[in-house]
Parts: structure tokens; sequence; C-alpha cells
């Protein structure tokens, strides 16, 4: 509980200070995402800020947490008051037991047992599965980024990367993967925070209830880019979500232009494929995210850098300046036109 | 008074061993940094002659002889030799030998080459003195050099596994008459028949193929039969030319191929680099306890990598397939599968380097087991060459 509840409160601090803070990230990470979103968004990761049911009950029962907690402060700093001002000639034994009894014992007895049986209760909820039928989501961790796969009940599994699309007002079904080390899996708008352990799958049940776009992250340390191993989270209407998901399961349209043409060339030539998935092309590798739709995503690298074609040549070219001990090798050594290319035809799988 | 100070000395040392002690400490350390600074005054007058002309004294000669073994001893305690009686091991250490230590060694014809005679120490024909020493302290002295004596040490301290092929040679060495020598070091490439692409080669070039390539990757670029030396025929020319550069660099590490990379200027390895490419490779070699489930599972890797490993496909950069591909990254078809072997490896190790795609190799490696690597290297070994694209 109080694990849930410190989480909870690094939510917390003065708007003030939040816009700040997200001024400071775009001089220090100037392609940080934060720079793309317009005003007003700047609460896509916050657990005050739900857009779920889930998340909305944790925030019920966090607010109710910091009422109960607040009459037992006061309770606390009364007792302190009184003993302080209390004269030894006025002390009357039977009233002092009474309030040490009454304020020191059975008051936070009281009031901690509702507290308790009230955060119990909203457990169930919780951990309960999604209706069968719901929505199924397979996300593993791998580092520093997020395989997605989407089960429809006919055809077959999508998988994608970095960039998860809900359906709003429908229970989705998250199943929990990782094949390296421990992850956790927080979209604080919409849901608590549920780990990915190697060699277990565990399950998350999410019901977003606004759309927009939001901010999920990786919340249990699990490397050097842990803190870039974020993605992005977009809650749409049911039609607009099928069209988006009808569209990421198909293969990639061929490049139209001459440019990406040469991209797709060198990207082929240079052994991308090994590594990524480009649907529709001879790039069938699964080490790395599948790029079939990656001009489609809002971000790059995890949610680090905004999706254009500037930020993709510099992620080809030096990943690990960008990205600390990304498993992506750095292609530095090939011409500067070709890395463009290529960046150019990646930007281009819309 | 010095008979004075002798007098006192004794009657107190007959009486008490501490004071007596406390008597000599100060004569003792006036001696020993007088000493010190007359031994720097006469290095300074430079009268100390340092020319090797002259040899050393006799009992110079003994202590260093002396210090030289017990260090070589001590050093070596604990290291293990490992199976040195691989005639390809043999053969990769006969060919550096003929360039790196021939000149200051020498061969059977000439033990004594003139110039390294007048060193001092003078170094010593080798069959002479190898009996003496352990493999374990020859791979010592041949991977640390030897101060004071001109023995230097080997270029790349990363390969072990060459200097061992060195010694496993020095080994094999005192068998060897002057025939057998020069067909060790040297094979076919002795008979200097004219290959008919060489001469199409500007002869600078042409010399460089013959003198420093062919002795041990062959005239055609096959090697040498057994897997001491890769198969450079059919590669693709930039990648040969790039690794070239690296050697000469040291970004790849060598102590074999390093000191001849670096003495060949930048347009003559474009050239023999696209001499070798055009040079048609043989058809491949078995590697040693080839199997076809070995195979079977190397071609698996090959192809589909391993991915709970991370490990990616090989063949998305070196092939077999129709897609083009970067011409910097080599073709690995037919190539020897102990040198496969050997070079994930040493990518493992961090020990390979090479060209500027050579990191490309680090991650992709070190998902690998040594039975992932073997099965993968068979398969490659397996194919037949392709016609570099």
């Amino acid at each position: 509980m109080t694990h849930h509840l410190r989480e909870l409160c690094r939510g917390i601090e003065p708007p003030s200070q939040r816009d700040s803070g997200a001024k400071r990230a775009e001089v220090a990470l100037p392609g940080s995402a934060v720079a793309l979103l317009p005003d007003g968004h700047s609460r896509i990761q916050s657990a005050l800020n739900p857009a779920g049911v889930e998340a909305a009950g944790i925030e019920n029962l966090f607010w109710w947490m910091v009422a109960g907690t607040t009459v037992v402060w006061l309770g606390v700093m009364a007792l302190t008051w009184h003993s302080v001002r209390t004269h030894p000639e006025s002390f009357n034994r039977r009233r002092e037991a009474f309030i040490i009894v009454g304020c020191g014992a059975i008051l936070p007895t009281v009031v901690l047992s509702i507290l308790l049986v009230f955060g119990l209760s909203a457990l169930p909820g919780l951990v309960a599965p999604a209706p069968s039928g719901s929505l199924k989501v397979v996300v593993s961790g791998e580092m520093w980024w997020w395989r997605v796969r989407y089960e429809p009940a006919e055809g077959q599994p999508i998988i994608l990367a970095n960039e998860i699309h809900l359906p709003v007002g429908e229970p989705v079904q998250f199943l929990l993967e990782s094949d390296n080390v421990i992850h956790s899996f927080w979209i604080p708008s919409l849901a608590g925070k549920m780990d990915l352990i190697p060699g277990r799958t565990t399950r998350l049940a999410v019901t977003p209830t606004k759309t927009g776009l939001f901010r999920g992250v990786c919340a249990e340390y699990c490397g050097t880019s842990h803190a870039l191993m974020k993605f992005d989270v977009v809650v749409e209407e049911k039609e607009e979500f099928n069209r988006w998901l009808a569209h990421q399961a198909t293969p990639a349209a061929p490049p139209d232009n001459p440019l990406a043409q040469r991209g797709e060339k060198q990207f082929l030539a240079n052994g991308c494929g090994a590594c990524h998935t480009v649907r529709g092309t001879n790039a069938a590798g699964v080490v790395g995210p599948d790029l079939t739709h990656l001009g489609s995503r809002l971000s790059i690298a995890a949610a680090s850098w905004p999706n254009d074609s500037a930020h993709l040549r510099r992620w080809i070219a030096d990943s690990d300046k960008i990205k600390p001990g990304a498993y992506m090798p750095k292609f530095d050594m090939l011409r500067s036109d070709d890395v463009n290319a290529m960046a150019v035809y990646l930007k281009g799988l819309k | 008074m010095i008979r004075n100070w002798f007098k006192v000395a004794s009657a107190e040392g007959s009486g008490d061993a501490r004071s007596l002690l406390r008597h000599w400490i100060l004569p003792i350390t006036v001696f020993c940094v007088a000493l010190g600074i007359v031994g720097v005054l006469v290095a300074a007058s430079g009268v100390i002659p340092i020319k090797a002309s002259s040899g050393h004294w006799a009992i110079t000669r003994w202590f260093l002889q002396f210090s030289k073994e017990r260090s070589v001893a001590t050093h070596t305690l604990g290291l293990k030799a490992p199976p040195l009686d691989d005639r390809s091991l043999i053969l990769k250490g006969a060919g550096h030998y003929e360039i790196g230590c021939r000149p200051c060694h020498g061969s059977p014809e000439l033990h004594h080459p003139r110039i390294a005679h007048s060193m001092e120490p003078v170094p010593p024909y080798l069959p002479d003195t190898v009996t003496r020493w352990k493999p374990e302290e020859l791979f010592y002295m041949v991977k640390h050099g030897i101060k004071f004596t001109g023995m230097p040490a080997w270029p790349a301290q990363q390969r072990d596994d060459e200097v061992w092929a060195v010694v496993a040679f020095l080994l094999a060495f005192p068998e060897l008459d002057a025939e057998e020598y020069q067909q060790l070091v040297k094979g076919a490439s002795r008979t200097t028949q004219q290959h008919e692409s060489l001469t199409a080669l500007e002869p600078g070039t042409s010399t460089i193929v013959v003198e420093s390539c062919a002795p041990c990757h062959g005239l055609g670029g096959n090697g040498r039969e057994l897997a001491a030396f890769p198969r450079i025929a059919g590669q693709r020319a930039e990648y040969t030319a790039e690794s070239l550069k690296a050697y000469a660099r040291g970004d790849r590490h060598s102590g074999i191929m390093e000191p001849i990379a670096a003495g060949i200027s930048s347009e003559r390895i474009q050239q023999l680099a696209q001499y070798y490419e055009q040079q048609k490779p043989a058809s491949p070699a078995a590697a040693r306890d080839r199997t076809t489930s070995a195979i079977e599972r190397g071609q698996t890797i090959a192809h589909e990598g391993i991915p709970d490993k991370d490990v990616p496909a090989c063949v998305d950069c070196h092939g077999p397939g129709e897609t083009p591909r970067n011409r910097n990254y080599p073709l690995l078809a037919g190539q020897y599968a102990e040198y496969l072997t050997l070079q994930l490896t040493l990518f493992q190790q961090h020990q390979r380097g090479g060209t500027a795609y050579s990191h490309l190799m680090l991650r992709v490696s070190a998902g690998l087991n040594q039975q992932q690597i073997d099965d993968v290297a068979q398969y490659y070994s397996s194919l037949s060459s392709p016609v570099a694209r």
C-alpha cells in the first residue's frame, strides 16, 4: 500500500514546477517527446489525471489515504499541543488516560482499519482479469523498448513496438512478459503498475475512459537506458482504433520516391533486416522492434525522440549517444547521404 | 682516528648488540650513498661502454642469462600450453617466422644473418636452443619479448592464439632441413610460376602478391589447404582492402598481418584486393569433424538467428542470398570453419578489432555459445563460395 502511495506521490508537484521540469527536459533533450506536445498535454503521465477506470480507483484511494492520514496527523499534533500545555496542578489522571487511550490507540486503530479495509476492497477490482473476449495485448519488455503484440479474436497476431492504441470505454487485457530482466509496465493515467517478470506472464486489465495521448514508462530499474524506456498510449474511439489496427496489420507500402527507394535498398544492403522486420520486404529480423509502420508512430527510440527524418538520421548514425547501452549498433561509418536516404525511407513507412 | 673508532666500536660491541647496530648505521648509510654518487658520476662521465661490438663481461653475461631464465620460469607458473602438434598451427607460425623472426634468428640455410650476428647478445639460431625451454616459456618470450636484447614483444598483445602458433612452429623447427623449411614457409608460391592474372598487375603490386600474400594465402587466394590461413579468393575487394588498412592502423589485431599490411601503400592495397576478388574460389575444404547435423543447426542460426539470445541472422549481411549487400561485409561461404570459429571467438572476447564495421559483430557474437559458433562456422564452410557481388 505504501509502495503504491509513494509511486503515486511522484505525480504531485505544483504546476509551475512541473512546467519548468518539462522545459528543463526540452533543454536537456531537445528532441524529447515533451517538446512535441501542445500546451495542456503536460499531464499525460500523471496518476492524478486519471483517464481509466483503474486509475480513477487508485486516485480515489489516494485521496482517501490523504484524508485519513491527515486525521491521524492532526490527532497526534493535538496530543502534542495538549501535553506541553498541561500544568502539573491541573493534571487529571482519568482525563489524561482517556485522551491517551482514545487518541493514541483507538482513533488511529479505527482510522487505519477503515483505510485498510477500503484499500483492500479496491484490490480485487485491480487484479481481476478483463472479461473474456476483451482485446488482448501482449507486451514484452526488451532492453530498452517495448514489443507489443495485438492478438485479435480472429486473424494473425500483429507485432508492433513502443506505441499502444486502445479503444475508449472497452476493457483491455494486457499480458506482460520479459525474457531478460524485470521491467514494470506503467501508464499512470490509465492504471497501476505491473511488473514484467522473466519466466512468468503477469496480467493487467485496463479500461480507458477518456480519449487522448498518454505516456507509459518502465517503472522498475532495468539497466543503463531504463529512463529512456517509454511508450506512447493513444486512446481513441472504437472506429478509429479499428482503422488503425487494420492498417498496422498490413504490410509496408513500397517506397514511392527515388530517395526512399534508395533508402530501402540501403536498409536491406546494410543488414538492418537481421534485427528488424519490415513486413512486405526481405527484412524479417525479430531481435529489434518491428518497423513496418514506423513512420506512423508518434516518436522513436521508445518514445525518447520525435519521429522525423532528422532524428531518425541521428538515431541510425549515433544510437549509442542517444540511448546509452542500446543494443542497436551505431552506423556512423555509412555515407551520410545513405543514412539520410534510410531515414527518409523509414519515415515514409506510414 | 679511524683506528680509534674501530676500537671503540669493538669495545661497545662486546657489551651491547643494539648499540653496536646504532654505531654502524651511520657509516653504512654514508657508504651506500657515496657508492650511488660515484656510480652516477661514472655513468655521467660517459666512460662506460654501451657498444655491442665488445660484448659483455662473462659475469654480466651469466647474470643476465640467469635473471632471464628465472624471470621466465617464474612468470610462466600456472600457464598451460594448448595442444600444439597441429599442422595448421605450425604452418601459421612458419609463415610469420619467415617474415618476422628469420631476419634475426636465421633459417636452416643461414643460421646467423650477418647483421643480427653483430647484435649483443647474438640472437640464437633457435633449433639449437628451443629444446632448453618449455612451450609455455617460449610463449612468454615470444609474447612479451626480452628487455635489453632486441627481442620485441608480439605486436598484437590480444592475439595469444598467434603466439601459440609461433611456438608450435618453433617446437617443430629442429626437425626441419632446408628444403622442408622452404616448403613450410612458402608452399607452392616459391615455384613462382606466373599466375595468368598476375601479369595484369603493376609490377610492384605483383611483387607484393608473390612475396607477401601468396606464401600464406596462395597466388589464387585459396590458402594452403589446411585451415591455417583464410581463403581470400573471390572476397569483396572493399572488405579485403578495408581490413588491410585496419591491420595497418592497428585497428584489427594481428602480430602476423599488421606488420605486412603496414608496409603496403593504400593504392597497392586496392589493387591487390581487386586481384584477389577476381580469383576463383576453390571448392570448399571439408572442416575437421564436419557433421551433417552441425551444418543443419548452423544453417538455422545463419538464416534465422537465435532470437532468444538477441542473435540476428548472419545471412542478412554475409549472404548467401539474392539481395545485394554492403560490400564492406565479408562473404563467408566456403571459408575455413576454423578461421570463422576463431574470428567469432575473438569478437566475443573483444579482441578482434577490424574495420569501421567490426563493432556490429560484438553484440551479435555475444549471444553465441561454443557449439553454436562451431555449427555456424561449419555451415558456412560447407557452402560453395559464390562470386562476390
